[in-house]
């Protein structure tokens, strides 16, 4: 009976000291509430509310001097937008422009680091809604951290603009994001013009193969083929529909275009995909017209623009004649983005 | 084999220090039971009203071939099961109406062994024969210690006391069973077909073992099997089924008739009466 | 004769919390950000005397908001799914039953996506609709898995294994016919994440996890020397005086209970609830006095290590936590089970 007692008050005591604990940690959770992240030796700047792209109300400090982004798009953005100096890291997967692989990383966009993100005492986490989690943002958010969620999975290219512009605004380089915005709809613009009174192609958009899928009509995606003179054939309301090779023979398009990005990529999938038996018998693999164009294709970034082009040019080469490509050079001059890479057009992958 | 002769170890004194009725009262009146395979099917099989009693000190065997109601008959005394007509009594007290950790402590089943799952040590399992006693969470005392090891004594499987379970040889672990079954203190110890996977030496062991547990500890013990011939050597009384019915109960010699044995067991018998008054059943070659 | 006294089981117990101390300590050291152990002492001593402004800026969000948080989350976890583990290896009568193998962490799963779907950011609306999940399949299993009236312990495995298998169809088909972004995360979940579970009022939140996995766990441990007995057989224990039926139901829905709590908080962490059990019996033996609150210190060890290995392996990358219970588990498994042919 003894050993009874002895052992029940000491199980006892080990339960209290355990549940006491958590009354301890919810101190916490309650301090954090009137300020913006956890450091109790700076004095709150003055915070600006506003209401992300999701909804949620974000208190943004006037100086973004540490900014933290959680997608490969939002560091080409932040990049583009000329504040690569004010980011503190990124993610594994950001590699585009080159100067961001060599930034601090804070994990994958899907499970980042709290720990590594909080310890870099950002002012700004920006994440997205086409590959970060939700519980991230709530955790971050929980954290005392702001945490800006764009909208990454819009249904247009232009809302997509419009989301970067927002965000320009936000941050506080919206001078920097007029230009940048500005420049983006001159090109989809004069694209626009160019093919006006061109048939649109019809295409088939691999995003990613075994097993085979392809996009939805509501991405920005299939927009941004429409922007490029190309009708995506699949027409299915989700996003990422998987598609079996059956189909793809019902629904015979003109040209399947893959977004592998690198250079040779067009031509080793056409001899793949010349050796696979129903594939082979396709029109668009038998005349040859496999195309490859950019990652960026599937990013929402100022980047996708440039596979907007280079896509235009792959299935519209007759738009793309020598004349027409010395009208682009010059007004490229006169802007301030670099010339588009010249020679491609029919049945040569564009170098890039 | 037979350690029964090298059991010199005297019964210790003390063997049950904590007052144990005596040997309960056994009463059967007119139980029958029936049971369906399922609620709405016709009885599947019935036990016809069977009546007999047993005592303190006897040793006595319920007797019949294959599917003619022994184990029911069991399941019905252990008070598994209500009989549907009839009471089964022991010690004045209707066996279906004790309550669980009650009727554990006064009747004892032996079954065959089912295969134990996680290992587990000889003195382990019959300590857990103490469960009846106590609280239901509980941790055995010295006394119950004791018990244990009395009753693994009383089965001549002392010095089995650490072995693991799994490496019993089919005969040490029928002992360890019944001194599992000893364990829990019963005065009535029922015992289903227990002889079944020994061979002749380990049936006969056990057979002698029971017999000088109801003579020397005064139990009432009661064994269903099919053995005729162990059970005629050693059983004060037998109770004889027959596809559910009670044919006959009395001395083996008062039962063992040709006429009804050959019905019974539908084969070509021959019995023998032996000097002891107990008789031999013969089975009968084609000659 | 040496049987199970309280004394042995309070020494081991208390051999066990020392080991989940140094675990703990060890969690709260390592991580993507170094802390030395002086700053850990600090920030904690700091914490519970409620000087929260001198401590170490940036330390009280890592120590106090994300990793005592989650250890603590790992160690409740760790202990349910354990004592679950080793009541159903009990009820099934099977050395290789885990807490997923009647289907609650299925139904959790499938509570989680229709909340995801529904309400996404409402604050833990996962978690309950996880728990309603899982009450739903247990009760749904239980009623499959009667014969006569009781729980029998084959046809309530066959019930369990065909509820999972159902509710997982049903869990692929939406993740591929849904095209919502919130479901993304359901892939993080279904492995295992004690990462970014953070509630709006933590208190609340870790006292009643607390209380219903002490009365979860109590019940079970309440019918543990019921169980010794069940496992020599159900016929056996019967005729000992044990009330099996009954005892069948408690351990039912307790276990499933334990589990339903760990999966709706932290998904389907796997292997802990299998491997644990039968560790703690290697070590301390079969009795399940003895072995309830061994496997759930156990447990609770096992998941505060493998989520500071999924941590800190390959920082700041965070493997789920389930591919660590894994691949440790694995091997362990495999020497166990070449042991057991000895």
């Amino acid at each position: 009976m003894r050993a009874w007692h002895r052992g029940f008050i000491a199980a006892a005591a080990v339960g209290a000291l355990i549940a006491s604990a958590p009354r301890v940690v919810a101190q916490t959770g309650a301090q954090n509430e009137s300020r913006v992240y956890g450091d109790p030796g700076v004095a709150p700047t003055h915070p600006l509310e506003v209401t992300d792209d999701v909804g949620r109300r974000v208190k943004l400090p006037f100086e973004l001097k540490r900014i933290v982004t959680l997608a490969p798009n939002l560091t080409e953005t932040i990049y583009a937008l000329g504040l690569g100096d004010r980011l503190v890291a990124d993610t594994n997967y950001c590699d585009t422009p080159p100067a961001a692989k060599a930034k601090a990383h804070v994990g994958d966009p899907q499970n980042p680091s709290l720990e590594a993100i909080v310890a870099l005492q950002p002012d700004l986490v920006l994440a997205t809604t086409s590959i970060n989690r939700v519980a991230t943002a709530d955790a971050l958010e929980r954290l005392g951290i702001a945490v800006y969620t764009t909208a990454g999975d819009t249904q247009t290219v232009l809302q997509m603009i419009d989301s970067i512009a927002r965000l320009a605004d936000l941050i506080g380089a919206g001078q920097q994001g007029a230009e940048v915005i500005g420049q983006m709809r001159q090109r989809l613009d004069t694209l626009h013009a160019r093919l006006a009174d061109r048939p649109m192609v019809h295409v088939l958009f691999v995003v990613s193969e075994p097993p085979l899928i392809t996009i939805g009509q509501n991405t920005f995606i299939a927009d941004a083929l429409r922007w490029a003179g190309a009708e995506s054939v699949v027409l299915s309301k989700q996003n990422w529909p998987q598609l079996s090779i059956e189909e793809v023979v019902r629904l015979q398009p003109e040209y399947i275009v893959f977004s592998e990005g690198h250079a040779g990529a067009a031509v080793e999938e056409l001899a793949e995909l010349r050796s696979r038996p129903v594939w082979r018998e396709l029109d668009a693999v038998e005349m040859g017209h496999v195309v490859d164009v950019s990652e960026e294709a599937v990013r929402p970034s100022p980047g996708l623009v440039d596979a907007i082009e280079q896509l235009a040019r792959e299935v519209h080469p007759e738009v793309f004649s020598r004349k027409n490509e010395i009208q682009d050079v010059e007004s490229a001059w006169a802007g301030l983005k670099p010339a588009p890479t010249t020679g491609c057009g029919g049945l040569s992958p564009c170098a890039r | 084999m037979s350690e029964i002769a090298g059991d010199t170890s005297p019964l210790l004194p003390s063997v049950m220090p904590s007052p144990r009725a005596p040997g309960a009262r056994l009463k059967v009146e007119q139980a029958s039971f029936a049971y369906a395979a399922t609620d709405r099917s016709a009885p599947k099989f019935t036990l016809g009203p069977t009546s007999f009693e047993a005592q303190q000190r006897e040793l006595v065997a319920i007797l019949g071939p294959n599917a003619s109601g022994k184990s029911t008959l069991l399941g019905l005394l252990a008070g598994l099961a209500r009989p549907l007509s009839g009471r089964i009594e022991v010690d004045g007290t209707e066996v279906s109406l004790l309550d669980l950790r009650t009727r554990a402590q006064r009747i004892a089943l032996v079954q065959q062994e089912s295969e134990l799952l996680f290992p587990l040590r000889v003195w382990e399992y019959v300590l857990q024969g103490r469960y009846p006693y106590g609280r239901r969470l509980r941790f055995e005392s010295s006394e119950d210690c004791l018990l244990a090891g009395n009753a693994l004594a009383q089965v001549g499987a002392d010095a089995l006391r650490d072995r693991w379970m799994d490496q019993l040889s089919g005969g040490e672990k029928q002992r360890v069973i019944l001194a599992r079954a000893l364990a829990q203190q019963p005065s009535l110890l029922l015992l289903d077909e227990p002889t079944q996977h020994l061979d002749i030496g380990g049936k006969v062991e056990l057979l002698r073992r029971l017999r000088k547990l109801a003579d020397d500890s005064r139990y009432t013990v009661l064994v269903v099997t099919h053995e005729l011939n162990l059970a005629a050597e050693f059983c004060d009384r037998i109770v004889l089924l027959h596809k559910g019915k009670c044919l006959r109960v009395g001395t083996p010699a008062e039962v063992y008739e040709r006429e009804l044995l050959e019905e019974v067991f539908e084969a070509p018998l021959e019995v023998e009466m032996r000097a002891s008054g107990r008789p031999r059943v013969i089975a009968r070659g084609n000659y | 004769m040496r049987p199970l006294t309280p004394r042995r089981i309070a020494w081991v117990c208390a051999g066990l919390f020392g080991v989940l101390f140094v675990a703990g300590v060890i969690s709260l050291r390592l991580g993507a950000y170094p802390i030395s152990v002086r700053d850990i002492v600090t920030t904690l001593f700091q914490g519970v005397i409620g000087r929260w402004d001198d401590m170490p800026g940036g330390l009280k969000s890592i120590v106090w908001e994300i990793r005592l948080p989650r250890i603590m989350l790992g160690i409740l976890v760790g202990a349910s799914l354990s004592t679950a583990g080793a009541g159903f290896q009990a009820l099934l009568r099977n050395p290789l039953a885990d807490p997923y193998v009647l289907g609650v962490s299925s139904g959790a799963a499938l509570g989680a996506i229709i909340s995801l779907i529904a309400a996404p950011h409402a604050p833990g609306a996962i978690q309950l609709a996880a728990f309603a999940g899982a009450a739903a399949t247990i009760a749904a299993v239980y009623f499959l898995g009667r014969r006569g009236g009781q729980l029998d312990s084959a046809t309530l495995l066959l019930a369990g294994i065909v509820a999972a298998s159902f509710l997982s169809a049903i869990i692929m088909f939406l993740m591929t016919t849904l095209s919502g972004r919130d479901l993304r995360g359901m892939a993080f979940w279904l492995m295992g994440d004690l990462g970014t579970i953070s509630p709006a009022n933590p208190v609340r939140w870790f006292e009643a996890l607390f209380a219903v996995f002490v009365i979860a766990a109590g019940a079970i441990y309440a019918t543990s020397s019921d169980l010794n007995l069940i496992l020599t057989g159900e016929q056996e224990a019967r005729h000992l005086g044990v009330n099996v039926n009954r005892v069948k139901l408690v351990v039912y829905v307790a276990a499933s209970v334990l589990t339903g709590l760990a999966v709706s908080v932290s998904g389907a962490i796997g292997y802990v609830g299998l491997l644990v059990p039968h560790l703690m019996r290697m070590m301390f033996g079969t009795d399940y006095r003895l072995l309830v609150p061994t496997s759930a210190l156990g447990g609770a060890i096992l998941v505060v290590l493998a989520d500071t290995l999924a941590r800190t392996i390959v920082s700041p990358t965070e493997l789920p936590v389930g591919a660590m219970t894994a691949i440790a588990g694995a091997p362990v498994f495999i020497y166990l089970m070449r042991r057991r042919v000895r």
